[in-house]
């Protein structure tokens, strides 16, 4: 892996010179290896690049600052120059959001990360945006709080990456995604202004919300006021199974709308099902060959073999039982929390009784519980066998859901095996969690045509899987963000909002500095 | 002005005199926006009734924008919990429209009831009301909005997105300023009966306390009543969702012990004081009002872990009285018009200059 780490040009010596004086020894480097740590994210295009050699958009130098104040420093200092500057996080972003595709100056926020304040009596967290997620809840837990975010990124994400990319958690039925977390932030504006919602009844647009998503293109968060609860002392865990995806939907719906709040609130399809009851059995057994190698983890030969033909592959699926997992799980706090939760399980269970729901008992629930993080680590693997993993999350009403996922399912079953769950559920609504599993064809190691033709089946795939999600009338993202990756289809998303957006970036980027070529601005 | 008229009834629009200015009234989305255009085109002083703030007349030399003929429902669907609605209808034709689909818009503040659904996601409140979880959130799902020049934005509905800023937000709590809110697609409660409890209060703050405590433990009640009476206070509460308003009334007694036998529905059901003013408040700023010798009823609504929408009233004074007794740190009046306060604007948040950079690049519709 030597491709990369090419020296830096002129421009990142003579940037980490005036940074270094403008801010300290230590504070900016143009050292090979930390630009191109800085030059891409978890996207996994990007992946297919880090395999093949190359960083086609690495930063000029990158900068780490300690304070707000640092921040706006360096805001102005680039500002005056004309040199973008592009906030990074953790890195953990599956879209593309911090590639620097106009060089400039990679923003580290890792440093902005003090000591939380906590106030538990008044259920809120103040916290820097450098602060690692998992940290955070470490902290919180010590406090007996919790924020109750846990997104599948929680150890490699930051507080900042998830206000910048709205991000979810795996219990967002029940705390709501960071944007219903956040009372306040601190920012700084592209002109180095540094802005402060406040946690009080205010007039007019919502600043805040203005903010929140902008990925770095409006403002630098800084700081930010967070809801935060009292730990959960009991949890209740229940799988549950459904004949059909679709008798699936419909009681997630009657849950959501029963006034209920789970925690855990987690429908599979059929496939998604045999893979998160992935301990085999009788049930696995049933599967076909190909769709077994796959569903059992094959790695290698056989797993590109099953990939060369994935509209088989999804057809296989559809010959499947129709057996649908619903993960559900309750939690409850104070001196009645095993009661409380177990209360609102059984009420659950008697509500989706007559949607057809097997209860399975505990151990499915207990099990994902166990595992929710690991799925995130199994991708390099897979790339690692010439194949490429992607998950792509949009949201619509109830009334469009089961379409969305028929409509998606069918455009990508072409070029990619494709899965799905049902995850953070509303009133109105649910996301789907689409997971791809297509083939990268061959090594890409170091073969410029062989990144082409993998890129090219990549895109394919997202391009047939946007278009439907888009003529389907859903959301194109609920909580990974845009990124590079998704910027094109966001005309179809906003239409006229465009110009929105386009003023939000005058009005807060005048200069066009802050991440610039992404979410089109 | 007879060249305007002219290109304004050539949208389709209803133009009429109003004093010293023009009344518009478009009959469409559509229409709306070419009257906008219009306008714009002309270059005239502009007001909107009907998204948040409702000028009596048409500004000198200018037009009033009027959406009242705005007032389609074109769907109700109540499993799904949404509908979809123009500005200018009436919430409480929403709610009645709501309520024949199983589904309702759930307790909102006096004002909002009264007013239309422009008015409601446009003004003070940005259309928030609480949600189970002792949380709050807008009402509008997705909305459609009239740009400066004309053209409509209109948003994806769907319950959460992370596709960039929440550009709904520029029409939300913006009063017309930005954008005009043309319709949009409304949440949806389902319909249900509510569980209600009473309880005793020592007096009227420490009944702000019990609510208080009741949503940090996020049970937030969806209506309450608070009264004070003779050496002592009532706190009425009442909680909704078809399965589960009597699993929050449970852990509620739980929390402040056994509740009155009387009966508390009509106590909750009572509408609040018309001499009372509206507020957007945190606890802390309840409970201060609370302690106001002549504080004799706080209404809640919007209820969540931080604070309240509130009724406030006092037993023998005014509006005028009440609101000069009631504003401090945290509170914000926002109703009657008159006594409205603007709250931390983007100036005091550090962001008058973004703000003056976005009206110059969105094109204000309103002018004064």
């Amino acid at each position: 892996m030597t491709g990369p780490l090419r020296a830096a040009g002129p421009r990142g010596r003579a940037l980490e010179r005036d940074l270094s004086a403008l801010l300290g020894a230590g504070a900016a480097s143009c050292a090979p290896a930390d630009l191109w740590a800085m030059s891409r994210d978890c996207w996994p295009r990007a992946l297919l690049w880090t395999k093949a050699g190359v960083a086609p958009h690495p930063p000029d130098v990158v900068v780490w600052p300690a304070s707000t104040d640092e921040v706006v420093r360096v805001v102005r200092f680039a500002a005056e120059r004309g040199v973008a500057v592009v906030p990074f996080g953790a890195g953990s972003g599956v879209c593309g959001g911090v590639v620097p595709v106009k060089g400039g100056i990679a923003l580290d926020l890792k440093r902005l990360s003090g000591p939380p304040c906590i106030d538990l009596p008044g259920r809120t967290v103040d916290v820097e945006t450098g602060m690692n997620g998992q940290r955070l809840e470490e902290l919180l837990s010590g406090a007996g709080a919790t924020l109750g975010h846990f997104p599948s990124s929680i150890y490699c994400s930051t507080v900042g990456g998830w206000l910048a990319a709205r991000s979810a958690g795996q219990l967002s039925s029940r705390y709501g995604k960071i944007e219903d977390m956040v009372l306040a932030i601190e920012a700084v504006d592209g002109t180095g202004e540094i802005l402060r919602t406040q946690d009080v009844p205010a007039a007019g647009p919502d600043l805040l919300q203005l903010l929140l998503g902008s990925e770095g293109t409006l403002a630098i968060m800084t700081k930010a006021r967070l809801r935060c609860w009292p730990s959960p002392a009991a949890r209740w865990m229940r799988g549950l199974r459904f004949r059909s995806v679709q008798e699936g939907m419909a009681g997630l719906r009657a849950l959501m709308r029963s006034g209920l709040r789970p925690a855990v609130a987690r429908l599979y399809d059929p496939l998604d099902t045999l893979l998160a009851v992935r301990s085999g059995g009788d049930a696995h057994a049933r599967v076909p060959e190909p769709l077994r190698w796959v569903v059992e983890g094959a790695g290698g030969e056989a797993l590109r073999l099953a990939l060369r033909a994935p509209t088989l592959l999804n057809r296989l699926v559809e010959s499947l039982p129709g057996a649908s997992l619903l993960i559900l799980g309750f939690e409850g706090d104070g001196s009645c929390a095993s009661a409380d939760a177990r209360e609102e399980g059984e009420l659950a269970l008697r509500l989706l009784a007559p949607e057809g729901a097997d209860d399975l008992g505990p151990a499915p629930g207990e099990k994902w519980l166990a595992n929710r993080y690991k799925i995130s680590y199994r991708q390099s693997p897979l790339f690692s066998a010439g194949a490429f993993a992607d998950t792509m999350e949009v949201a619509t009403t109830w009334d469009r859901l089961d379409a969305l996922h028929a409509a998606v399912r069918g455009a990508v079953s072409p070029h990619a095996f494709v899965m799905a769950h049902f995850s953070h559920a509303y009133l109105e609504g649910c996301s789907i969690y689409f997971t791809f599993l297509g083939l990268a064809e061959g090594d890409t190691s170091g073969d410029p045509d062989e990144l082409e033709e993998a890129e090219g089946r990549y895109d394919a795939c997202w391009k047939a899987a946007l278009s439907a999600a888009c003529d389907a009338g859903a959301t194109l993202s609920h909580h990974h963000g845009i990124g590079l990756h998704k910027q094109v289809f966001l005309p179809r998303e906003h239409g006229e909002g465009m110009r929105q957006l386009r003023a939000l970036k005058r009005a807060f980027d005048p200069r066009g500095i802050l991440n610039p070529g992404k979410l089109l601005l | 002005m007879n060249g305007l008229r002219d290109d304004l009834s050539a949208t389709g629009s209803a133009v009429v005199a109003e004093g010293e200015g023009l009344r518009v009234t478009p009959p469409s989305a559509v229409a709306l926006g070419k009257a906008v255009a219009v306008l714009r085109a002309h270059l005239l002083p502009v007001r909107v009734r009907g998204n948040g703030d409702a000028p009596v007349e048409a500004p000198a030399g200018g037009a009033l924008l009027e959406l009242t003929a705005l007032d389609r429902i074109a769907a109700v669907d109540g499993p799904t919990g949404i509908a979809r609605v123009e500005a200018g209808c009436s919430v409480s034709a929403l709610e009645t429209a709501a309520r024949r689909g199983g589904a309702t818009l759930g307790p909102l503040v006096p004002s909002v009831r009264a007013g239309s659904v422009g008015a409601w996601l446009g003004g003070p409140t940005r259309g928030e009301r609480g949600i189970p979880g002792s949380r709050r959130e807008t009402a509008a799902l997705s909305v459609s909005a009239v740009l400066a020049d004309g053209r409509l934005a209109e948003s994806r509905a769907a319950p959460r997105s992370a596709t960039g800023p929440d550009l709904d937000h520029l029409a939300l709590g913006g009063s017309g300023r930005l954008c005009v809110l043309a319709a949009a697609w409304v949440r949806l409660f389902p319909a249900a009966p509510p569980a209600y409890a009473a309880w005793r209060a020592p007096d009227l703050g420490a009944a702000v306390r019990m609510v208080d405590r009741l949503c940090r433990d996020r049970l937030a009640p969806v209506r309450g009543m608070l009264q004070a009476r003779e050496g002592e206070a009532l706190v009425a509460l009442s909680w909704e969702g078809p399965e589960a308003a009597r699993l929050w009334r449970g852990r509620a007694v739980r929390a402040l012990g056994e509740p009155l036998a009387a009966d508390a529905g009509p106590v909750v059901r009572a509408p609040a004081s018309s001499r009372g003013i509206e507020v957007d408040a945190r606890w802390d700023a309840l409970a201060a009002f609370a302690r106001h010798p002549g504080a004799a009823e706080i209404a809640l609504y919007g209820m969540h872990a931080g604070g309240a929408f509130a009724v406030l009233s006092l037993a023998s004074e005014g509006i005028e009285q009440c609101a000069a007794a009631a504003r401090g740190p945290g509170l914000r009046v926002i109703a009657p018009r008159r006594l409205r306060e603007a709250g931390p604007s983007w100036k005091e948040m550090g962001a008058g200059a973004a703000w003056d950079r976005l009206v110059a690049a969105l094109g204000a519709v309103e002018r004064r």
